[in-house]
């Protein structure tokens, strides 16, 4: 019941063109849809219409990120507990938004605008339901990754955030990494028995730190290391493993500026899952484990 | 409302031989005993938080004792027990610790394809082997192939529509992958409640019969190096390692000293509860099975325990 996981992204591009370039040979998601300023994408193994969708504007960031909820009822409960909060919901109906029903829309405590949605267009993944092979054709171009999986946006008060994600949404923190003071300065939040499906981290209100894709294991993310690295990518850290998470991973740039993820492993957490929590001193750790250092391109650049 | 039946709590199962399995599972399947009391050797792997996910009993013949799935609240116990007793199947419950030490409050019934179903709430915690401050990302000093969990459990019912319908309809699993006969019936079906291919999976056998019992493996590497450890402790292999057509998986199948097959398993893919289920025909169970060898050894669908 409630939220269920990430259903898609959507980002502001000012080159729609090499931003679609990118998005559909180096990374390899699907091109379903193009009009005159949106395009839109999906991974090989996603049902839905899209996971991801581009839009043309003067300056790079995020429009707006939807999850999806398991039933349709869900949408009215939500919206009346995002409503008891505080935020003004806006419904957005059926016709109104590409490869979607009916939604609702809010902007959260941290700025971002937040979409849930039940009604997903469903166009099918590569694969079928008769006699699948289990791996999409081989000769898919770049990175391919089978499914979109997390994101991570920033707020000033990562605490207040965290409260709105879990006591009016229904988000189950996970792990979070805290000061001296016994602030949050970042938090991981999950509705899909994952690490995280979304995950704040303390920054300016508005911002988008990264989304990720799901990829099947290290051996993938090393090979996506080599596709990146050969199309000139910028690499803004790895292939490394998470010490928040366990999760295997690589950060690169998207050619205008915004944070990609590949991301693998991690654990599967009940809803009763006694959350991990990081002190100050060993943030590095936590965010790096292996290079044990807090990185400053990686906390202060954000779209 | 509750998330009902979450995934697969643990296993029970039989052993003509306790001592011989408890260091098998120990020391080369690598789980951690958390406990024994006459005639039970209670194990877990080392992600998990609870009690156990594996008992072994001390018995004449080897085989399931039981199954046992974790409900998310309290409520669910009676919320399932009125469904189970709805379609006429009698239920016992069970206070917490009843059964066992860690145990957790229980109903257990005996589901139309013979087996002893349980479904918990509220198992003794005993926390994974990580600390909840600062953890790395993996422990130290764990032995054998130490996976971190128990996945799912695969079974044999002799009409497996009629088995199926049960856990679908009364247990509110979700069907994700069918083989169909060429006249229709179902010949294996895989049904999941964790968004995963399946928790649990049924073919055509004995009732009561128990296939395997499968750990989760981070990746395909980990598959490998499974492997490598089952050949130098002399495990017999079942499939060497390879990847199922079927949910995807890389997979590995093998014997326990006294027949009870297990399998390492990595892999799969997320499913959304209105997941339209994905269809085999019987000419193409081969590869539904074993995608690259295309072809089931007659072992694997005759040998059960």
């Amino acid at each position: 019941m409630g939220i269920l996981r990430l259903a898609h992204v959507d980002i502001r591009t000012t080159d729609l063109e090499l931003a679609s370039a990118y998005y559909s040979e180096v990374m390899g998601l699907t091109a379903v849809q193009r009009d005159e300023d949106t395009a839109y994408f999906k991974c090989w193994d996603e049902e839905d219409h899209h996971s991801l969708r581009l839009r043309y504007d003067a300056r790079t960031g995020l429009d707006l990120f939807a999850f999806r909820v398991e039933k349709e009822d869900d949408l009215a409960e939500l919206e009346k507990a995002v409503e008891a909060y505080g935020c003004q919901v806006q419904r957005v109906s059926k016709g109104q938004a590409v490869g979607q029903g009916e939604s609702i829309r809010f902007v959260i405590p941290s700025g971002q605008t937040m979409e849930l949605v039940w009604d997903l267009t469903k166009t099918g993944n590569l694969l079928g339901k008769h006699n699948p092979s289990p791996v999409p054709p081989p000769n898919l171009p770049g990175i391919a990754p089978p499914r979109l999986d997390h994101m991570l946006i920033n707020a000033e008060e990562v605490g207040e955030s965290c409260a709105f994600f879990r006591d009016v949404l229904g988000f189950r923190m996970t792990e979070q990494v805290i000061d001296a003071n016994g602030h949050q300065l970042g938090v991981w939040l999950e509705r899909s028995h994952s690490p995280h499906d979304i995950a704040i981290v303390n920054g300016p209100n508005g911002a988008l730190h990264h989304f990720a894709f799901w990829l099947d294991d290290w051996d993938h993310v090393r090979k996506a290391a080599d596709i990146l690295a050969y199309n000139g990518v910028q690499i803004d850290q790895g292939p490394t493993r998470h010490g928040v998470t366990r999760g295997n991973t690589i950060y690169f740039f998207d050619p205008l500026g915004i944070r990609n993820e590949v991301f693998t492993g991690g654990y599967s957490p009940d809803p009763d899952f006694p959350s991990i929590t990081w002190t100050e001193e060993q943030f590095g750790r936590g965010l790096f484990y292996y290079e044990n250092v807090v990185s400053q391109r990686f906390l202060r650049m954000h779209t | 409302m509750s998330d009902r039946i979450l995934r697969l709590q643990h296993v029970q199962i039989r052993v003509p031989d306790l001592e011989l399995c408890t260091a098998y599972y120990t020391e080369v399947l690598g789980l951690i005993e958390t406990g024994h009391e006459d005639g039970l050797v209670f194990l877990k792997c080392w992600d998990e938080h609870e009690h156990h996910s594996v008992v072994l009993r001390q018995a004449p013949t080897y085989g399931l004792d039981h199954m046992s799935f974790k409900l998310a609240e309290a409520g669910d116990l009676d919320y399932y027990t009125q469904r189970v007793e709805a379609v006429g199947i009698a239920v016992k419950r069970y206070a917490r610790g009843e059964l066992g030490q860690g145990w957790g409050e229980a109903i257990r019934f005996e589901a139309p394809s013979g087996h002893t179903v349980e479904l918990v709430y509220g198992m003794e915690k005993v926390g994974n082997m990580l600390p909840l401050f600062n953890p790395p990302p993996k422990p130290g000093g764990l032995v054998g192939i130490a996976p971190p969990r128990l996945d799912h459990i695969f079974i044999m019912a002799e009409d497996v529509d009629a088995a199926t319908a049960f856990y679908t309809g009364v247990l509110e699993f979700r069907l994700t992958e069918q083989i169909l006969a060429n006249d229709g019936h179902q010949l294996a079906t895989w049904m999941e409640r964790s968004h995963t291919p399946h928790d649990l999976a049924i073919v055509t056998g004995p009732n009561g019969a128990l296939h395997h019992f499968a750990f989760w493996l981070d990746d395909w590497n980990a598959v490998r190096d499974a492997a490598d450890q089952l050949a130098y402790n002399g495990v017999t292999i079942d499939v060497a390692p390879t990847r199922h057509g079927v949910t995807r998986g890389y997979t590995m199948y093998f014997f326990d000293p006294v027949g009870n097959r297990n399998e390492v398993f990595t892999g799969g893919y997320w499913v959304d509860p209105d997941f339209e289920p994905i269809t085999w025909t019987e000419e193409e169970m081969g590869r539904a099975m074993f995608y690259y060898a295309r072809e089931v050894n007659e072992r694997f669908f005759t040998v059960h325990s």
